[in-house]
């Protein structure tokens, strides 16, 4: 019974501390001084990415997102608030579309992506704008989110690839 | 249909943790409005746990954004590479162009010291940097800022002038201990005091989160010229004065646009200006932590 315990409370380490690698990878790709060149500032948002498909696969608890979306605020110079709110909605919504998503194909799944990455764009540029008072420019936005949409399938590898490494947990999960 | 059909067991025997679950990404937003609406109404010390946050983050970052600026760095040397014969016909044109304006300056230098004598005039002190590299940008579409491991532990103080090799990128926003947040020129909350280098017109300049900037407050009719460069005035106490910080490109009726003279997107090594900083001057949004930094 014990050892039965230990053994849990071991494999609940090991999947959290992969599942925190692989979110603390993805908060410094967002934050680190990389160019893609030509492109200047405007990077897709791979934070986006992970919880779109991991809300497909095996959703993560809603707080667990809210407070990485803080870490994300509290290191890039947004409002307190805001990409928690965004990745939140997200989770939210994907995961309400949960049960349709898993069956699809993967084009489906990379459509359904496009559409919450502009989805995402949207509601954060009228967040920021109404922040700000004053209507930003939206078209890094734009260009990000594309960006984004276009870089999902490759970015869905290195995710899929946790998502296999935890999966003979995932027998005990509903 | 089939999707119809398959969800009405699920909703019937859904768990009781799972409508928990469902039930919290509407607290969560309404949490995060809540977070906004708050920190818009500067209710919350948003900058002493951003501060916070930098400090415990600052490490990490310099440590992982090191390759990604020796790559950044390396890069520019391969595209080079490629049309190394015509950038050094380029140098070679350029070179003799400014060793005839060093000549110039020099003779002015000259000129200006015995001026300065003749009038006896008060110089600005001269400034001093700390040299940082970029460890940290916002990555985002909306926020245009960057990170310094360096903070008041350098003598970092809010407001201070940060500079590139080719002139002002931005100021320091928000000071930790051993970090420290950069407003550069290009966002929209950045409005900094001008002044047009040769009709010696004032003007604010101001970011639009794009890559060129505006210059707003001009007095009317006020004949701008594309190619006239802009520096800064050093009102408001807050920055030095004449740091150079872009060329006009455009005159029209949406505005008068200025492209920064350093190359905002692809910052790696950059300079605070540690002036002395006088502290009643510094007001608006970089009033409140200005105090408590002493």
């Amino acid at each position: 019974m014990t050892a039965e315990w230990h053994e849990t409370f071991l494999r609940m380490v090991g999947r959290w501390g992969l599942v925190l690698a692989v979110m603390l990878a993805l908060v410094l790709l967002s934050v680190i001084p990389f160019r893609i060149v030509h492109l200047g500032e405007i990077r897709p948002v791979f934070m986006l990415m992970a919880v779109y498909y991991w809300s497909i696969l095996r959703p993560a608890p809603p707080l667990a997102v809210f407070a990485i979306g803080l870490v994300l605020d509290l290191l890039s110079d947004y409002p307190l608030g805001m990409n928690a709110l965004v990745l939140v909605a997200v989770q939210a919504l994907t995961g309400s579309q949960r049960k349709f998503l898993l069956g699809q194909s993967f084009l489906v799944i990379w459509a359904g992506f496009a559409l919450v990455a502009f989805g995402a764009g949207i509601l954060q540029w009228g967040l920021f704008s109404l922040f700000n008072m004053t209507l930003v420019s939206a078209k890094s936005m734009l260009i990000s989110a594309a960006l984004s949409a276009f870089l999902f399938p490759l970015s869905v590898l290195p995710l899929a690839a946790v998502y296999k490494a935890l999966a003979d947990d995932l027998t005990t999960m509903p | 249909m089939p999707t119809q059909r398959s969800q009405k067991p699920v909703i019937q025997s859904m768990p009781f943790k799972t409508v928990t679950l469902r039930a919290t990404p509407a607290v969560l937003i309404l949490l995060s409005l809540t977070l906004m609406v708050l920190h818009k109404a500067d209710t919350l010390p948003v900058e002493r746990i951003r501060a916070a946050a930098m400090d415990i983050a600052a490490p990490v970052l310099s440590a992982v954004s090191a390759p990604f600026t020796a790559l950044v760095d390396n890069m520019d040397s391969v595209t080079s590479l490629r049309d190394l014969k015509a950038q050094n016909i380029r140098l070679e044109e350029e070179n003799e162009k400014l060793q005839k304006w060093y000549e110039a300056a020099l003779k002015m230098q000259a000129e200006n010291q015995s001026f300065r004598e003749l009038l006896n005039v008060k110089a600005d002190p001269a400034l001093t940097f700390v040299t940082a590299r970029v460890i940290s940008d916002a990555g985002g579409s909306f926020v245009e800022s960057v990170l310094l491991p360096v903070g008041a532990r350098d003598k970092v103080q809010k407001g201070n002038a940060v500079m590139s090799g080719y002139g002002l990128v931005g100021r320091v926003m928000e000071v930790g201990q051993s970090a420290s947040r950069v407003l550069l020129v290009t966002d929209l909350n950045s409005h900094i005091p001008v002044i047009l280098q040769n009709t010696r017109i004032k003007a604010i300049l101001a970011g639009q989160n794009q890559e060129l900037m505006k210059l707003e407050r001009l007095p009317p009719d006020s004949g701008m010229t594309v190619g006239t460069r802009v520096a800064t005035s050093g009102d408001g106490g807050q920055l030095p004065a004449d740091l150079p910080v872009g060329t006009i490109v455009s005159v029209g009726p949406d505005g008068v646009w200025v492209k920064p003279l350093s190359d905002i997107d692809r910052l790696t090594y950059v300079q605070v200006v540690n002036a002395e900083i006088d502290q009643s001057l510094v007001t608006g949004d970089v009033a409140p932590m200005a105090s408590k930094n002493k």
